[in-house]
């Protein structure tokens, strides 16, 4: 078996459309089972609303207050009255995704680099956009040719402001994709070492250890969804106040 | 040495360079924010949300290692 097994695409429904794969792989049938479980949850405890919340809907106004107050409010301000619903969507959506790790013989949605360059181009687009819209081409350039550095400076700053913009993308598909790769990898090689060695006395430390990094695992979920979007709350509150 | 085992010790060395500079900027980060939170715990809470993820991103370094790391096995011939 090659050590990388798991992150490998399987197509399990072959469908081509042209020259168009659109193949059902075990990506598709991942994040199918993702979204379906936080549909099911958001729907079924945020239909009936009580002025005093049972257990699931007080679950749901926990998570969904700590995104809006921890991420949205607290990187983007006063912007997060009209930004919180996109940026509390983007967490919950990373945070199930990185969370179907926990399931035996899965396939992390995540830790397919494609799946990570669309959220991430995503929200390249919507950051652009949202500057030429809301502060106006003059704003919007105020972000490369900044106000109060000398004019010949611009030189050397313009060339540095544009790549640093253009590598916000690949930050944030690479950190999302390389945590949920890493994190895997290590419980594979862990656990590697049992075939290894061939030994009980090897094999009763890795799997404590393996447990260990199963729940680190859960912890680093959360964390890169919350690092995920804080980012881009972060990105959108740069681009709406420039200069 | 053959071109095989050169990539393998590329990627060792790569990895083992990436761990070593987000473990030093990691521990430094910690130091200081204990520094802070010592200082003034009323403002532990900032403290904590800006060290979370000031290690989250000291930690990508290492993980961009990891990912030129496995890029240089797997594409090693």
């Amino acid at each position: 078996m090659h050590i990388l097994d798991h992150f490998f695409l399987k197509v399990l429904i072959p469908i081509k459309i042209g020259a168009i794969n659109l193949s059902i792989t075990n990506l598709t049938v991942w994040i199918f089972f993702a979204v379906t479980i936080l549909f099911l949850f958001m729907f079924f405890y945020s239909r009936r609303m009580a002025i005093i919340p049972k257990t699931g809907q007080s679950l749901l106004e926990i998570i969904v207050e700590f995104a809006k107050n921890n991420i949205a409010e607290s990187a983007m301000g006063i912007d997060a009255k009209i930004w919180w619903p996109f940026i509390v969507a983007i967490f919950l959506f990373i945070s199930i995704n990185n969370l179907m790790g926990i399931f035996p013989n899965s396939y992390v949605p995540t830790s397919n680099i494609i799946f990570s360059a669309t959220l991430a181009i995503m929200v390249f687009f919507i950051i652009q956009i949202t500057g030429i819209v809301k502060t106006g081409i003059k704003g919007y350039l105020k972000n490369f040719f900044i106000p109060g550095v000398p004019k010949w400076l611009w030189i050397f700053i313009t060339p540095i402001e544009i790549v640093s913009m253009l590598a916000k993308p690949f930050s944030l598909l690479l950190r999302l994709t390389a945590n949920m790769l890493a994190g895997h990898l290590i419980i594979i090689v862990i656990l590697s070492i049992i075939t290894i060695f061939k030994n009980y006395l090897v094999a009763i430390p890795a799997i404590f250890l393996a447990l260990f990094i199963c729940f680190f695992e859960i912890l680093i979920s959360i964390i890169q969804a919350y690092i995920f979007s804080i980012l881009t709350a972060t990105y959108i509150k740069d681009i709406l106040n420039p200069g | 040495m053959d071109s095989l085992s050169i990539g393998y010790l590329a990627a060792a060395t790569i990895i083992a360079i990436g761990a070593l500079a987000s473990a030093i900027s990691i521990g430094i980060i910690s130091r200081e924010a204990l520094k802070g939170i010592a200082r003034q715990p009323e403002a532990s809470d900032k403290i904590q949300n800006a060290l979370i993820i000031a290690i989250a991103l000291a930690e990508a370094i290492a993980l961009y290692a990891l990912v030129a790391g496995l890029l240089l096995i797997f594409t090693a011939k």
